[in-house]
């Protein structure tokens, strides 16, 4: 019985050596997108900053997609993945619950007392781009109704489907699956900063062709629509 | 009036627990095959039972009545309860257990019941015959109205037990308190009860002195439970006045007891006399069967001869070169052959 | 023969204790000593330990306020309904944490079935420290609840009775005899609660939020610094293993007449 157990946990490891399935990490915000473009590869959703800390200890990878040009540029710069190129850009929005119990129109809404905000941590990509949103607006003291800083954006868009937020900076691209929970208000030009999303395949992936053929198929006609459906912008 | 007066009615298992009781000032041995409801009496006078129907008053005061709808909760009745594995305190020590309901009399029963040396013990530490005696002094700290024991011997080895009882019955004689004590045992029952009741499956049916018990024991469970030889046969009375029985193997009897019908024959173990050959006496009842079993008792024989058993002096054992599987003859008088009438 | 089943349970027990104790240990070694201390009085190392202590201490005054009475009359009392009782009180502890999360918010959350009236009391308690105290009381208490009912019904009948028959009402007799004796279960079980309650994760982050100083407990924080700054990280993990510790260690010191359950 333990020389079962034992087998076992060997199968479940190392799963990709001898394995014919392209593993991507991407972003949360991806997932439908990716979700569709590419249904047999092993596809894992997190926040870039997460899934940068998992190539870095050395995970077994082939494909490399980020909310922000930092990490990826980081890791480049580490040797640990090839050149990124950017793929699709997306933008901030501020999302209230359908039902808008705190009767919030505008940024300047958020000041009010009792007003529950939940934003992305520092370090997780809808975070800075939060922060950096307000500072262009000077309106940085809202940060003071913040409630919780989650780690992922799913987290912020979850908190106010569920109305346990009254308001959440989040991406355009979020809404869409959760529009019958939320309702999108955008940010005037000044506060926009591009989002940008890099994609690159990983060095000592054992899955090159696939890792090319897939970053091809999202640079492509086929990958620029689905991503143009699903909100996000495309170079 | 110092008395314990109760009735119960209370379902059991496979059949109803029914009885009526009064106790005096003298302790009452409950005696009865396991099951019978004896260990259900003790608790429904405690107050840890409600009965279906009953009433439980002692010295007037009632404690329990069904009808209308009296039930003192076993915390304000004044009872004093020795439970069968002692139930003693494992966290508290002996003088803690026993002050457990009180102070007022502690002290005082520490020494009479030779506690002192033990007060720091833990039960754990202590032997069963302490244990016992540190449950009654326990018991006995609240200065109860009534005391109830539930097979106190019971958990004790052999050697232990001839004497705990001694102890026992000396300090129940000392109190003079209405006491309900269950035992299956029919020694103890003599020597520590006054009275004797007799509970089987429900009802007590025979309630009396040990004495009356041995003499005229009123069914089979009796007679078996004092010892005593029990058979059963069909009675019809004869011309000359004496009854003949006969036994279900056959056997023919004859007896100076009236009867007919159903009858119980009890003999008693020490008025049969064992003989390699039969007697030539007609007024004399006889059995021939092989022994099956000898177990000596103090200075004497029980001998199992069939369906009877006869005690004898060891020296006529050991005279008669009783062995088991010799065939013997078992008499025994017509006059020592009772009836009791069955069905 | 039997020399090589000693060996076989020696190395048995050898290859867990590593299995067990590598991780520990290397987590105490992945940074240096000095940098660990430092990292240990950073505010959010020190934000992280007081919510979380704070947070579970109240959290636990529930369970444990709450858990023994009702494990006393669970553990001592037959009544209709019981197997279901002690079936629904286990309830919590199948559940994923994520799905407790939702659970809790569907009942506590601002439209939930309670939450939803206390809301238009004015009361919210999703992501505040409240809903911290109750996700964590919410996991815990399962673990609390079947230890002490074991407890309460290990003790001896019949010591509770004797207790009734010699003048202490229900609440003395628990008070003087059921409680010493079933407090080493108690015990147990509130090692074991607080445990689960200190590593709680899941609920919490999405009934609580996750807010330094607020509702981020040592769990969240070094969740949270993880893909920040590893240093941090793994310093509030090697606190949360000293917290744990201390547990442990100061349950070993109850009185010892905790071990009896009857005699």
């Amino acid at each position: 019985m333990l020389a079962a157990a034992v087998g076992l946990l060997a199968a479940s490891c190392g799963g990709s050596s001898g394995d014919s399935k392209l593993t991507v990490l991407a972003a949360s915000s991806l997932t439908d997108v990716f979700g569709a473009l590419a249904p047999d590869a092993r596809l894992s959703f997190a926040g870039s900053d997460e899934l940068a800390t998992q190539i870095r200890e050395g995970a077994q990878v082939d494909v490399y997609a980020a909310a922000s040009p930092s990490y990826a540029d980081e890791l480049y710069a580490e040797g640990l993945i090839e050149r990124p190129r950017v793929f699709a850009t997306n933008r901030l929005v501020l999302v209230v619950p359908s039902d808008n119990p705190a009767g919030i129109e505008a940024i300047g809404d958020l000041h009010r007392p009792g007003v529950r905000l939940v934003v992305g941590a520092e370090g997780v990509p809808v975070g800075d781009y939060t922060r950096k949103a307000l500072e262009q607006l000077g309106q940085t003291d809202v940060l003071s109704r913040v409630v919780s800083e989650e780690d992922d954006v799913k987290g912020v868009v979850s908190k106010v489907a569920f109305g346990e937020a009254d308001a959440g900076f989040v991406y355009a691209t979020d809404v869409k699956p959760a529009a019958d929970d939320v309702r999108a208000i955008e940010l005037p030009r000044e506060a926009q900063t591009e989002v940008l999303y890099p994609i690159a395949v990983v060095v000592g992936t054992e899955h090159r062709e696939e890792a090319e053929r897939f970053i091809e198929l999202v640079l492509g006609e086929r990958g620029r629509a689905a991503l143009r459906k699903a909100g996000f912008g495309v170079p | 009036m110092d008395a314990l007066q109760l009735s119960l009615a209370h379902p059991l298992r496979s059949f109803g627990l029914e009885l009526e009781l009064e106790v005096g000032a003298e302790t009452l041995a409950l005696v009865g095959p396991s099951g019978a409801g004896k260990t259900t009496v003790l608790r429904a006078v405690a107050g840890l039972l409600h009965p279906q129907r009953g009433r439980v008053a002692v010295n007037g005061r009632v404690w329990l009545d069904t009808e209308r709808a009296i039930d003192v909760p076993p915390e304000r009745r004044s009872v004093g309860l020795v439970f069968q594995e002692y139930a003693l305190f494992p966290h508290m020590t002996v003088a803690q257990n026993v002050a457990y309901g009180g102070t007022a009399r502690a002290a005082e029963l520490l020494e009479s019941l030779g506690l002192t040396a033990l007060v720091r013990a833990r039960p754990a530490e202590l032997s069963g015959g302490e244990r016992q005696r540190v449950a009654l002094a326990r018991a006995l700290a609240r200065d109860p109205a009534v005391l109830l024991l539930d097979e106190p011997l019971s958990a004790l080895d052999a050697h232990t037990r001839a004497h705990v009882r001694a102890e026992l019955r000396e300090a129940l004689g000392r109190l003079r308190l209405p006491t309900i004590l269950v035992t299956h045992d029919f020694e103890d029952a003599a020597a520590l009860g006054e009275r004797i009741g007799v509970i089987v499956e429900g009802k007590i049916v025979q309630l009396g002195t040990a004495a009356d018990l041995i003499a005229l024991p009123v069914s089979p469970f009796v007679a078996e439970f004092a010892g005593l030889n029990f058979l059963r046969g069909v009675a019809r009375a004869r011309d000359d006045g004496l009854t003949e029985v006969v036994l279900e193997e056959g056997t023919r009897l004859l007896s100076t007891d009236p009867g007919s019908g159903p009858v119980g024959v009890v003999v008693y173990p020490w008025e049969v006399a064992l003989a390699l050959e039969a007697p030539v006496d007609s007024t004399q009842n006889h059995v021939r069967a092989p022994i099956s079993t000898l177990v000596p008792v103090a200075n004497r024989v029980r001998v199992r001869v069939g369906p009877l058993t006869a005690e004898i002096t060891a020296a006529s054992a050991e005279r008669l070169g009783l062995e088991p599987g010799r065939t013997v003859v078992a008499s025994f008088k017509a006059t020592g052959t009772r009836l009791v009438e069955l069905g | 023969m039997r020399r090589a089943f000693d060996l076989l349970l020696v190395v048995a027990l050898a290859i867990l204790l590593g299995f067990l104790l590598l991780p520990l240990l290397a987590l105490f070694l992945r940074v240096s000593p000095g940098t660990l201390f430092a990292q240990l009085g950073s505010d959010v190392a020190l934000d992280a330990l007081w919510v979380t202590v704070k947070t579970g201490l109240i959290a636990h005054v529930l369970v444990v306020g709450l858990g023994t009475p009702a494990a006393y009359l669970l553990g001592t009392r037959q009544f209709r309904g019981r197997s279901f009782v002690l079936t629904a009180i286990e309830l919590p502890l199948v559940l994923p944490p994520a799905v407790a999360g939702i659970a809790l918010i569907a009942a506590f959350g601002r439209r939930g079935l309670l939450g939803g009236k206390l809301e238009a009391a004015g009361i919210t308690i999703s992501l505040t420290q409240a809903a911290v105290v109750l996700a964590v009381a919410f996991v815990a208490s399962p673990f609390y609840l079947r230890q002490a009912i074991e407890a309460f019904a290990s003790v001896d009948r019949a010591l509770l009775d004797a207790s009734r028959t010699l003048g202490s009402g229900p609440f003395r007799t628990f008070r003087r005899v059921a409680l010493p004796l079933a407090a080493g279960g108690l015990g147990a079980g509130s090692v074991l609660a607080w445990a689960r309650g200190t590593g709680e994760f899941g609920a919490t982050i999405m009934f609580a939020g996750s807010l330094q100083g607020v509702t981020q407990t040592l769990p969240l924080a070094i969740y949270a610094q993880l893909d920040q700054d590893q240093t941090v990280a793994i310093a509030v993990g090697a606190l949360l293993v000293l917290v744990s510790l201390a547990v442990l260690v100061s349950v070993k010191f109850l009185p010892s007449w905790t071990r009896f359950s009857s005699a």
